[in-house]
């Protein structure tokens, strides 16, 4: 069995509904600093989960980071971890907890914002110290996943279920070549999907040069220089004719339909195996400095899990929100509900009744970022 | 007669500032500053406030516009000389008086026989924030108003000390924050701005106010840095990258070629056409020849023999012309600027990751000066932040294996950086930088 059969039967094996869907733990840790002892905060946190070694150990592991939008774009000149970007110092404790729980090789990944450029020049853009994440374990590597990178051909991934906007996304390597894949977080709003949680995240795993709207239109192009606006929100175009097509181009071409579908949809076909969200400083009010309105804010909290659904339930309920709240109601005001997509795909359960929470209640953790 | 030539020879080491009193008690928020010269306005000529400022070993000059018909009370008002700020015409009889020109940038005289070249016409350098496309979308980034690309053509095009002013609009509050970015955009590229202080911080300074008087403080205390290392003047622009272009092709203003490479910290090098030779582009790897109507026969085959040797050339629209210069004009037209996106684009195309002496990481709100020093064992690298926070996590390739690397910055102590090997640069991480700073490699 190949690892794309592998993981196209683990995808199809999640296709049970409702309150079927599973409904693993959920890890909450107050921390107020990216200052303090991370690794330990953390480590405590999978500890609290099972641990992480009969995960990782001697395993592949990709870490996708949320390095959203240029980092050309600060928001109050405050360093970009702090506001909308995962933080340099979570991805260096992750990098030392996975290594010592035996992990083969880490691998961090981000669809880079308009470029194809290496992902350690987009870092040290964005005021990462490569040198020292690199430092943090013996075998770390970077790839940035928004063109084909140093593979030599994208990876196919179909929908399980057959998908509702794509059949099927032609991803870069690094999504199939890995055996555990992370999705590291932050805790924040979106101004189309509501939340942007470590689920959201995974909608950056889709490469610019095949979905970005200066994509080629017969084949992928390998230097692009733009987002994904025309091809996956609005569905103004289609991808590079290489990848398959929408399976219906007279579906919704609004937003908060697509979105959200889109994001499950990569979830369901490239599973989350860890869910980290960081919440200890981050933005209110959207997922990045573009969207008007937004402010600083400091919960002081993170949340981890096995399964993003489950992770990104409690989260939501961290930030003041229903997490099965349906559409038209906070903080889902103008799009679907991607915790509810996900569970109806049986990826994992929003029902927080049904969610073990372990450390810190969400109670005691919770930030409104509404007001 | 022989007093101007004098005071000429002095005027390399002027420090400008536009004083804002005719009360010789407020030179008293002079000491210790590094300022040693007075732009005096007419309200200010009070023979006191020259007097003392003669006592202090500080140089007047009492400036003139057009239509002020102030000159012969300005010949009269005991400075040591005067400055013709704006257009005249005619040019009044000054003869045998010092004279500095701080005309329209169209009407700036590269062979011009004054100590000091400059305009009035500086741009307030800063980020662009009335760009929409800064806040409105993932993909934007900031465009940073700055003079580096007209201060640095200057700079290439004559020896001359080059000044740089523009006076704060009439009611504009002006934060001190702002100041120390003009001074830093004038001195990275070996020029100086002439400070001149908004009525308000005017009225504030002179009543000692708290903040007021700590802003002063740091634009002092930048000045100071910058005059303690008079030397860095002496060093060349560094870089692979030549962009040849003279007054006729736009390097008067501002958002042209010239800033577009800056604002990228491409390192670049001006060539005016008059030094336009195979010889001296020989060591750029790229050249860019703005308006190639515009040169001679000769510098034409100068730019073949430069691409014969291996230098690739990139030039502007076959066709196009750069339109003639307005009076007055500051910036490039709307057509023009779309014109020379072509050859942006192209830039970008060629340069793409390539290192021309330097990259810079995460200086999205900085300009960057790469210089060298005349033995080429030195490097500069001056760095100034146009942001109202403190630039951080910045990481500078210096191309090249060098061993040793300092950083210097206002009010600081000379700092030993770490050096490490990267592809064919050499790797320094900055940890911050608030108004200026710069990194010495040896």
């Amino acid at each position: 069995m190949t690892r794309r059969d592998f993981l196209a039967a683990v995808s199809s094996a999640v296709l049970v509904r409702g309150q079927e869907a599973p409904a693993p733990p959920v890890a909450i840790a107050r921390c107020q600093s990216y200052d303090e002892d991370l690794a330990e905060i953390m480590g405590r946190m999978f500890d609290q989960l099972g641990g992480l070694g009969r995960l990782v150990k001697n395993k592949t592991v990709t870490v996708k980071l949320n390095l959203t939008g240029s980092p050309a774009l600060k928001f109050m000149g405050r360093p970009l971890g702090v506001t909308h970007y995962s933080h340099p110092k979570m991805a260096g404790a992750m990098a030392f907890l996975l290594d010592r729980a035996g992990a083969k090789r880490v691998r961090f990944v981000e669809s880079c914002a308009n470029t194809a450029a290496p992902m350690e020049e987009f870092m040290l853009d964005s005021g990462w110290n490569v040198r020292q994440l690199k430092s943090a374990a013996p075998d770390i590597e970077f790839e940035n996943t928004n063109a084909l990178g140093l593979g030599k051909k994208y990876s196919r991934f179909k929908a399980p279920g057959g998908g509702t906007v794509f059949p099927a996304y032609d991803l870069n390597h690094s999504y199939e070549d890995t055996d555990v894949f992370v999705s590291m977080a932050k805790l924040k709003d979106h101004g189309t999907c509501g939340v942007t949680l470590s689920m959201k995240n995974c909608f950056g795993i889709t490469p610019a040069s095949i979905y970005g709207d200066d994509a080629g239109v017969a084949e992928p192009n390998e230097n692009p220089g733009k987002g994904r606006v025309s091809t996956c929100h609005f569905g103004k175009r289609q991808p590079s004719k290489s990848a398959p097509g929408e399976l219906d181009p007279d579906s919704s071409r609004e937003p908060g339909y697509r979105m959200p579908h889109i994001t499950t949809e990569l979830c369901s076909l490239r599973p989350v195996d860890i869910a980290l969200v960081d919440g200890i400083e981050t933005m209110a009010g959207g997922e990045g400095p573009w969207i008007p309105g937004v402010r600083l804010a400091q919960p002081g909290v993170i949340l981890a899990g096995f399964n993003p659904v489950t992770t990104d339930a409690a989260a939501t309920a961290a930030m003041g929100y229903d997490p099965r709240a349906p559409r038209g109601t906070p903080p889902f005001d103008n799009c679907e509900n991607t915790l509810l997509l996900a569970e109806s795909l049986g990826l994992g359960s929003a029902d927080l009744k049904r969610i073990e929470v372990r450390g810190e209640r969400i109670e005691q953790v919770m930030y409104k970022f509404r007001t | 007669m022989f007093l101007a030539l004098l005071l000429a020879f002095s005027a390399i080491d002027w420090v400008p500032v536009r004083w804002f009193s005719s009360d010789p008690s407020s030179l008293d928020l002079l000491q210790g500053s590094p300022i040693n010269c007075l732009l005096l306005e007419e309200r200010n000529w009070s023979p006191e406030l020259v007097a003392k400022a003669r006592g202090k070993g500080l140089t007047t000059l009492a400036v003139l516009r057009p239509g002020d018909g102030a000159v012969e009370k300005a010949r009269g008002a005991g400075c040591d000389g005067l400055v013709l700020e704006g257009e005249f015409s005619p040019k009044p009889d000054l003869a045998g008086q010092l004279v500095i020109d701080l005309p329209y940038r169209s009407s700036i005289k590269l062979d011009s026989k004054a100590p000091v070249l400059g305009t009035y016409q500086g741009v307030w350098p800063g980020i662009n924030i009335a760009d929409k496309d800064v806040k409105a979308a993932p993909t934007g980034g900031p465009w940073i108003d700055t003079n580096a690309g007209f201060l640095r053509f200057l700079r290439a095009a004559t020896d001359k000390t080059v000044w740089i002013s523009n006076p704060p609009p009439e009611k504009g509050v002006i934060p001190a924050e702002r100041y120390l970015m003009a001074i830093a955009d004038a001195a990275m590229s070996g020029a100086r701005w002439v400070l001149t202080l908004d009525a308000d911080f005017q009225t504030r300074l002179l009543a000692r106010e708290e903040k007021a008087l700590a802003g002063w403080k740091k634009m002092n205390g930048l000045l100071a840095f910058v005059e303690a290392h008079k030397e860095w003047r002496e060093f060349s622009f560094g870089g692979q990258m030549a962009v040849i272009l003279d007054t006729a092709s736009g390097a008067l203003l501002c958002g042209g070629v010239l800033d577009m490479v800056v604002v990228k910290h491409t390192p670049v090098r001006p060539f005016p056409y008059a030094k336009v030779s195979a010889p001296s582009l020989a060591p750029s790897k790229m050249a860019v020849n703005v308006d190639p109507s515009a040169l001679t026969g000769q510098q034409k085959e100068e730019l073949k023999a430069y691409t014969r040797q291996g230098g690739t050339l990139l030039t502007g629209p076959p066709g196009w012309k750069f339109p003639p210069l307005k009076p007055g004009q500051i910036t490039l037209g709307k057509e023009d600027t779309a014109t020379l996106d072509t050859i942006w684009r192209e830039l970008n195309a060629m340069t793409g990751r390539r290192n021309l002496g330097a990259r810079l990481f995460n200086v999205s709100s900085m300009l960057s000066n790469l210089l060298v020093s005349k033995d080429g064992k030195r490097v500069l690298v001056h760095l100034v932040n146009y942001s109202n926070y403190p630039a951080e996590s910045i990481t500078v390739h210096v191309l090249g294996k060098w061993n040793r690397a300092v950083l210097e910055a206002p009010g600081a102590k000379p700092k030993e950086m770490a050096v490490y090997p990267v592809d064919d640069a050499t790797g320094i991480d900055v940890d911050a930088v608030n108004s200026m700073a710069t990194l010495i490699v040896e």
